[in-house]
């Protein structure tokens, strides 16, 4: 087991080595002057005003989401794209089964009227 | 052609699926008519039975004769074990959407995603029983379950339904990353993700680990034998918890509670099913070497333990509940329990307890759909049956709807001559032969057990009468219900009355896993 996965054991070891390294020297050569407005969190920028959960139309997520969903299924069509002329009659017929199902998909959205920005 | 003829019964339901959605949407207009679709009920169910009756072609035209199957390996296993859980899986699902048909429209909560969601979880649940390779297991597990969470969460004005929904998708996803994770390290200790090379591997590792030796078809060596190990207990705990059995039914008993009742009834009865199929699959294909199904270094005990666990627990939490919703979702996880006894049996005689498992999945399933039509039955719009309270008197006032109802629950409990008794008939000999004496007895006693809150229901419908004041139960009127309920109690006599033809399909069913 040792033998297979050594080297990632090594490698890990390195890099937490580089890191903590990078990190100690930081803290021992730097040279430090603190002040109170240093040491506050959020040092930068104004103070905040106003409720701190924003509320977001929940329409935002119904157009991301489908845009992930048809996103990812035209990824599937890029592998057989390139592999066209070996996937030959299956491919093509796989492809086109797949791709129908994907259009009975986006015609339920536009019939739901998920498509449209206002009502 | 021969491909499309054995796949039939998958190919049926995901069509039926995909224009029962263009034909809702189609309907609907733009989402803001929210008028009564009766439609949909039926062709949810049509598209349910059609597929059933293909499997059932399918089966009896013989799927060895058909060529060409080899396409298909090892992604999908067309045998008769799946055509037997296709045709169940298929059956139990258009009798939900019939008690859907019903339910939804009297509640007030039809929509039409109802059935869509139904149909595409029902598929899931085919894939799952069929499925032959990790890949297309874990694809059918998702599949099922991500429509089961929605259906959970139906009843979209009742926070009930939210919480429920909410607990199930998260202790749903938990332990679907755990079977996957289990999955993960079979394969990385195997270099296998289809089911028969799994088995192949785990049995050279196994009888490696017997001589001391290192003997693993992978670099790892003696390494792998933990992580089979490992990866068994991961991914035995992932189905377990989809089968609900104790320690992993916590989810359980929420859930079917708030879950509109026919979402209910598809998950106590397809969702089980499925899981069973696989369960038994993983363990007698992936697992069925002479170290793994010993009693002192393999799964058996462990089941054994599991199944004695969720009989006891279910049982005695079940007698004290005040909702019968609840105390019929108690029941399933018992039958979960009962069932896991014939998974043990099966470590002896593979075909015994597999046929003992199938035929009582056959029982159960038309028996809980109709113990939840019944309870659909039972209420109307604005006062749904859920506690005993509800349903007193409704046998001295409506016997036709109590009949059916008393019926189903004795099937549950094992009377004879109904369905029920025979499946745990079965499964208590195989058990019995197997040599599990004391785990037989444990079962025997929990069926006694059990029979106390199944009797309880039936007190309540035909010796009490409703409190002062309270309101009196009233059965609501739908042609959908009373067609699922007479199906379900067809078959529940049908079965009970000639078992041995049942039995033999059963058989046959559970022999084509051994290779028979």
């Amino acid at each position: 087991m040792f033998a297979t996965y050594g080297p990632m054991f090594l490698l890990l070891t390195v890099a937490a080595l580089i890191a903590l390294l990078f990190y100690t020297g930081a803290t021992v050569l730097g040279p430090k002057n603190p002040t109170p407005d240093k040491m506050k969190p959020y040092e930068c920028g104004s103070e905040s005003s106003g409720g701190n959960h924003l509320k977001l139309s929940v329409k935002f997520y119904l157009t991301a989401i489908l845009f992930v969903v048809f996103d990812i299924e035209a990824v599937f069509i890029y592998p057989w794209a390139v592999h066209f002329k070996t996937l030959g009659w299956t491919g093509l017929i796989s492809m086109f089964s797949f791709l129908a199902v994907v259009i009975v998909a986006l015609v339920y959205c536009v019939k739901k009227g998920a498509l449209e920005w206002e009502k | 052609m021969n491909l499309f003829f054995a796949l039939s019964p998958f190919l049926t339901l995901a069509l039926g699926a995909l224009l029962l959605m263009v034909a809702e949407a189609a309907a609907a207009g733009n989402g803001r008519g929210e008028k009564v679709r009766p439609g949909l009920a039926l062709g949810a169910a049509l598209t349910c039975f059609a597929s059933c009756a293909a499997a059932a072609g399918v089966w009896f035209y013989g799927v060895e004769r058909i060529e060409g199957l080899d396409v298909l390996q090892p992604w999908l296993i067309i045998d008769r074990f799946t055509l037997f859980f296709a045709g169940l899986l298929a059956l139990g699902g258009g009798l939900a959407s019939l008690l859907a048909g019903g339910y939804l429209p009297e509640h007030q909560i039809e929509r039409g995603e109802f059935y869509a969601l139904l149909l595409f979880s029902t598929l899931g649940a085919l894939i799952l029983a069929a499925a032959g390779d990790v890949l297309t297991l874990f694809l059918g597990l998702e599949t099922m379950s991500l429509g089961v969470y929605a259906l959970t969460a139906f009843r979209r004005a009742s926070p009930r339904s939210a919480e429920a929904a909410l607990k199930y998708f998260l202790l749903g996803s938990f332990a679907a990353a755990l079977l996957l994770f289990g999955f993960a390290l079979l394969y990385g200790a195997t270099g296998h993700t289809d089911l028969a090379g799994l088995g192949q591997a785990v049995k050279t590792i196994a009888s490696g680990a017997l001589s001391g030796q290192a003997a693993g078809p992978t670099t790892l060596g003696a390494a792998a034998g933990p992580l089979v190990l490992f990866g068994f207990i991961l991914v035995l705990a992932g189905l377990v918890f989809k089968v609900s059995a104790v320690p992993f039914h916590m989810w359980t008993p929420d859930a079917y509670e708030g879950a509109p009742t026919p979402a209910t009834s598809f998950m106590a009865v397809a969702v089980k099913a499925g899981a069973f199929a696989v369960l038994l699959r993983v363990l007698l294909v992936c697992f069925g070497d002479k170290q793994s199904t010993s009693w002192a270094n393999g799964w058996p005990a462990v089941i054994a333990w599991i199944a004695v666990l969720t009989m006891t627990v279910a049982n005695l939490v079940a007698g004290r509940q005040e909702s019968a919703k609840r105390m019929l979702a108690y029941s399933s996880i018992a039958h979960a329990g009962y069932l896991l006894v014939g998974v043990v049996a099966t470590s002896r005689d593979g075909t015994a307890g597999t046929s003992g498992i199938l035929f009582y999945l056959l029982g159960y399933t038309v028996a809980t759909i109709g113990a939840f039509g019944g309870l659909i039955l039972a209420g109307h719009r604005g006062a749904e049956a859920v506690s005993f309270e509800d349903l007193a008197g409704l046998g001295r006032r409506h016997p036709a709807a109590a009949l059916p109802f008393a019926l189903f629950l004795l099937s549950l409990a094992g009377v004879p001559p109904t369905a029920g008794f025979f499946g745990k008939w079965f499964i208590l000999k195989a058990a019995m032969e197997g040599g599990f004496s004391v785990l037989t007895v444990v079962a025997f006693l929990n069926s006694v057990l059990g029979a106390y809150y199944y009797l309880k229901v039936l007190v309540y419908l035909y010796m009490r009468e409703p409190g002062a004041g309270a309101p009196i139960a009233t059965p609501m009127k739908s042609g959908y219900v009373n067609v699922a309920l007479a199906v379900s109690a067809f078959f529940v006599v049908l079965i009970g009355l000639d078992p041995s033809r049942s039995l033999s399909v059963a058989t046959r069913a559970a022999a084509s896993l051994f290779g028979g």
